[in-house]
């Protein structure tokens, strides 16, 4: 499995013009044309140039003709062909950014849906374009107090990036709320930023919109400065990968976690806590940022298995080999253009396996998967026997109390 | 300079070479010796065109016998490359060869500097350093050790077998030692052998049995080297035999044994069949092994479990007397002069690759696995079939599995695409099965390669140019054990999901994992992937760095059986010419003891590398061993007393040459 676990920091201020010139981008010259990459993609029918054909074309001076190819928008940013790549090749990483942006620039028409994410993101540093005077406004409904630091600037450990869906969403502040609950009972001492808060932009760059990723970085690290904190935890498994990779490249060198690594870290201190039985049968769903890009796949298991009366079966495709739920890379957001296409949504074809197992649970990690599996539980038909649940929904619920 | 502590009148021709322009090129030759030529001692001093051609080194003869030498010091490229040729020139003009000097100004100078007065100067130096070093060098002679005739090879495979077939022919004597309880190695688990097709049992068997038969080879089956010691024609080895539970001598073979265990179905997975078939606690490998001698494995035998066993197989043995339940592990110490290392290869285990689903799906198996299911004596009788017993009527393999990857290893294996049209050819004649080859490309050099690749292709296997992404059950027939494949065949640019019966792994070979165990035991290298390195890649392919041990095989990295006989027979001549010299000659520059000075304190023996020192109890001195010592100099530097010098690096010999490097000129 290709995974660094460190930021790229030399691919900072690289273009397509001077990729090779670098360690990350010079394997492209080494590229054996062997399918992997568009073999193992979730859209791979739907490439007309797969990382495999974007090389050849790249490497025989043709790489213009990409760029009039809308085709990269069916790019979900799994890191599947990244992961599989027998040459290491950065795709997903390096090489799929750079064209993605000049293929964004030549699209005659940015599909609606997402042309309205990313104003409303731009405008109101969330894709959903709802208030940032509001970001904030779960916490009343936590019961538990939560620190804003803005209101009190004070030092704190854990300083947690919540996160777009996770403030706004309905399910997404469920998983907030089980969070806040989870922080309280071990003592952790945390504080969020509030509505200084701005999306953190991973969707942004992996869908070519390199401008508006670098307005929201450059606003998120200004906050970040103002305080002092250890570490940022985030609920954010496209938040956790920019920071991981990106952010660095901007003097981003803060301790970081995603909430999933952060509690199983603290496992030991959480395992007596978790009290009430859950008789679930659940099947994880391994996340395409943190399973693909940063091989955290036992973590996530830990945690569900720690829970009493919890039962955990595994899909057909798990780990390394999941199957992307179609949010990453814009994809969140192009829904309704990968059905004006005949595309099967990717979250569809995601529950069937799920469905497979006989689970009465489908467990996630990533703040998109809830609303899009819930969703393609509906349609097909299996939303009364299947839930979804984020893994700390689980761990909040195992920790009684009321 | 100080003054010199030496014998009579030093006398010293200097020679620079040009190395056409590789040194002229950069460094001003003519001045350099010019230079040198001002230098006291230095009678001579010239550049040439290429010191090392027959006019070079007559040029050296000529001077010594005309201007009476007796210090000679050329300054060309590394001592790596010539300083034999130089050491052979002093000689030949009557010197000892030890009063020749080589200064290194093409490697450390010419090709690495880019500014032509500075690496002037720096020639100069690196020279003025070795005029001022040779005053204090002696005469040193080289040591004759006698080579022990007698050759040990680790490993029963083709390669040591070859090997040791070919020495014993040569009327050596060959101890052949094995870890499994027969020899054949991997080649005895084949069924066939590309491109020619001929069964791989039926050539390796009358070789296997030569083996046994023959008077210069003691075999050793079941048994392992525990311990090397000693050097160049002088080992001694120490080799574990593995207790079998059956005298050797008096076991013919006839395997009523094994019909009469208590078991009366065999129900222990077949090593030999890599657990696809099963056997009894009394079991032969398989049926041509050799030696023709059953074994007992105490892990399953009734009789080791709980001591109360009818033992019908003694009863039935009878009088021959073969079974020896008290049989103790033997230990056997052996002295011989070479080594040849036939230690082989293990197959990539590809549950390192989840997403192609070995050991998930039962229908997913290794290539090896499909060799032992076509072959006649395994554990189906040639039939291929799914672990449910169904024929397969579709079947998928899978080139290059583990192999041309960054996530398991970098290599090609070599021996996988021609064995992967080998196993279509095979399976499809014993099945008819659609065969789909997935290959990311065909690699068939080699002689009638090419011409078998295009034969299968003629066949009517589908050649598919795409590296399989991903391996799974059809969601459309579940439980029924049909599999997708699923690549992109890159050729027409589609992504291919085919629904097959039986998946095929062409797994490709690495080092064994205990590599690195056997290269410490044996004082070798390995190469970064692990397979042992050879000396040289091109001129040296199997030597190693250790004098007197040889490669032979895939322990040095994958081939195929030709080139592996091959390689075998290369390293039993680089034995021979060992042997047949009887002596080797050893380097003088070795550590020695000044007694008077050693304190006894034992300080160096636990640093030497290679073991040369040891301790005189009667004396209470060390010693070293001058054929064990390499001239490494840790003893040397670690003396508290001073006691250790080493020849050609004698303290006043650094010292001069640091002082002369360091000079102001």
């Amino acid at each position: 499995m290709v995974m660094t676990h460190e930021a790229i920091r030399s691919v900072c201020d690289i273009t397509l013009e001077t990729l090779t010139g670098i360690p990350e981008g010079r394997n492209v010259l080494t590229c054996i044309q062997c399918g992997m990459c568009a073999g193992t993609c979730p859209y791979g029918e739907y490439m007309e140039y797969p990382p495999r054909k974007i090389i050849a074309m790249l490497r025989a001076g043709l790489i213009e003709e990409v760029f009039h190819s809308d085709s990269l928008l069916n790019c979900v940013a799994c890191y599947s062909c990244m992961a599989k790549c027998p040459r290491g090749i950065r795709l997903t990483e390096v090489l799929l950014p750079l064209v993605k942006e000049r293929v964004f620039e030549h699209l005659p028409e940015v599909p609606r849906e997402l042309q309205t994410a990313l104003q409303n993101t731009l405008r109101y540093g969330n894709p959903q374009g709802l208030s940032p005077a509001k970001r904030a406004e779960w916490i009343k409904t936590a019961g538990v107090p939560i620190r804003i630091l803005s209101q009190n600037p004070e030092p704190v450990d854990v300083l947690w990036f919540v996160e777009c869906y996770t403030s706004y969403h309905p399910r997404g502040q469920d998983n907030s709320r089980a969070v806040a609950k989870l922080f309280h009972a071990l003592g952790v001492d945390f504080a969020i930023l509030g509505n200084e808060e701005r999306c953190a932009g991973e969707c942004a760059r992996l869908v070519g919109e390199t401008g508006l990723f670098d307005t929201l970085r450059e606003r998120n690290m200004g906050v970040f400065r103002k305080y002092r904190f250890h570490q940022i935890v985030t609920s954010g498994a496209h938040a956790y990968d920019a920071f991981k990779y990106i952010y660095p490249c901007y003097g981003f060198d803060y301790p970081l976690e995603h909430i999933t690594t952060f509690f199983a870290k603290h496992l030991e201190a959480l395992k007596p806590l978790l009290t009430k039985k859950l008789n679930y049968k659940v099947t994880y769903h391994d996340s395409c940022c943190l399973g693909r890009h940063n091989g955290f796949y036992e973590e996530p298991r830990a945690l569900l298995q720690a829970i009493p009366g919890v039962k955990l079966v595994e899909m057909t495709h798990n780990r390394i080999s999941s199957l992307c739920c179609g949010g990453g890379g814009g994809g969140m957001w192009l829904d309704t253009y990968y059905k004006s296409r005949g595309m099967e949504r990717l979250s569809d074809r995601r529950v069937k396996e799920a469905i497979q197992t006989g689970a009465d649970v489908l467990a996630v990690s990533c703040p998109y998967e809830v609303s899009r599996f819930e969703d393609a539980l509906k349609l097909a038909g299996y939303d009364d026997r299947m839930v979804v649940r984020d893994v700390v929904e689980l761990l909040a619920e195992s920790l009684g109390g009321d | 300079m100080k003054a010199m502590r030496t014998n009579g009148e030093i006398r010293i021709g200097f020679y620079i070479c040009h190395c056409g322009t590789n040194i002229a090129g950069m460094v001003d030759v003519k001045e350099v010796a010019q230079y040198i030529a001002t230098l006291p001692g230095v009678v001579v001093s010239r550049d040439y065109r290429y010191m090392c051609s027959d006019p070079g080194q007559a040029l050296i003869q000529q001077d010594i016998q005309e201007h009476n030498l007796n210090r000679i010091i050329v300054a060309s490229c590394s001592p790596l490359l010539h300083e034999q040729t130089f050491r052979s020139a002093a000689e030949k003009g009557g010197l000892n060869p030890f009063y020749m000097q080589m200064v290194n100004i093409r490697e450390h100078d010419s090709w690495v500097h880019e500014d032509r007065v500075a690496a002037t100067q720096k020639a100069k130096d690196l020279s003025r350093a070795a005029i001022q070093r040779v005053f204090f060098h002696k005469p040193l002679e080289r040591k004759r050790v006698p080579v022990n005739p007698d050759v040990l090879i680790v490993g029963g495979g083709i390669a040591g077998i070859h090997s040791a077939l070919t020495l014993a022919n040569a009327g050596k004597h060959v101890y052949l030692v094995e870890r499994e309880p027969s020899i054949g190695g991997h080649m005895a688990m084949f069924d066939k052998t590309f491109p020619t097709l001929d069964c791989a049992a039926c050539i390796l068997t009358p070789k296997m049995t030569q083996v046994k038969a023959h008077p210069n080879i003691t075999l050793w089956t079941y048994s392992e080297v525990m311990a090397v010691d000693g050097f160049v024609g002088n080992f001694k080895v120490t080799v574990k035999r593995k207790p079998r539970y059956i005298r050797e001598d008096l076991c013919v073979g006839c395997l009523e044994c094994i019909e009469a265990c208590v078991y009366k179905d065999a129900r222990f997975p077949d090593e030999f069949n890599l657990g696809l078939g099963k056997r009894k606690p009394v079991y032969m490998p398989f049926p041509q092994a050799v030696p023709k001698v059953v074994v007992i494995d105490p892990e399953t035998c009734i009789q080791f479990k709980s001591g109360k066993c009818k033992q019908t197989c003694v009863e039935v043995c009878d009088d021959r007397n073969a079974i020896d339940f008290e049989q103790k592990e033997e230990i056997r110490e052996i002295e011989v002069g070479t080594i040849i290392i036939a230690t082989g290869f293990q197959t990539f285990d590809a549950r390192r690759i989840p997403y192609y689903g070995y050991s998930i799906y039962p229908n997913v198996f290794t290539a090896l696995e499909v060799e032992r299911l076509i072959n006649s004596a395994g554990p189906t009788g040639g039939e291929v079939v799914l672990r449910d017993g169904r024929k397969p009527e579709k079947v998928a393999i899978v080139h290059c599995v583990g192999s041309r990857d960054e996530n398991t290893n970098r290599w090609c294996s070599r021996v996988c695409c021609m064995y992967s049209l080998k196993l279509a050819h095979l399976i499809k004649e014993h099945t008819d099965a659609e065969i789909y080859n997935f290959y990311i490309d065909i690699r068939a050099p080699g002689k009638s390669m090419e011409e078998f690749y295009n034969r299968v292709a003629e066949e009517g296997v589908h050649l598919i140019r795409g590296k399989v992404a991903d391996i799974y059950p059809d969601p459309s027939v579940p439980n029924n054990g049909r599999l997708i494949v699923q690549a992109e065949d890159t050729l027409i640019g589609k992504i291919l999901r085919i629904p097959v019966d039986m998946v095929v792994l062409s797994v490709g070979l690495e080092p064994r994992s205990d590599a690195q165990e056997v290269r410490r035991l044996f004082n070798i290298t390995c190469s970064t992937e692990g397979f042992f390195l050879e000396r040289h890649p091109k001129l040296a392919p199997v030597n190693t760095f250790t004098d007197g041990i040889f490669l032979a095989g895939c322990c040095q990295g994958p081939k195929d059986i030709p080139d592996t006989v091959a390689q075998a027979g290369a390293a039993a001549a680089e034995a021979l010419a060992l042997i047949d010299t009887g002596y080797v000659e050893l380097e003088p520059n070795t550590a020695y003891i000044v007694e008077e000075d050693c304190s006894g304190c034992k300080s160096c023996i636990p640093l030497c590398p290679y073991t040369a020192i040891s301790y005189l109890e009667d004396k209470k001195k060390a010693y070293i061993n001058e054929a064990l010592c390499k001239g490494c100099g840790v003893c040397v530097a670690a003396c508290p007393s001073g006691s250790i010098k080493q020849n050609l690096f004698e303290d006043e010999e650094i010292y001069s040459e640091i002082e002369g490097v360091l000079a102001y000129a």
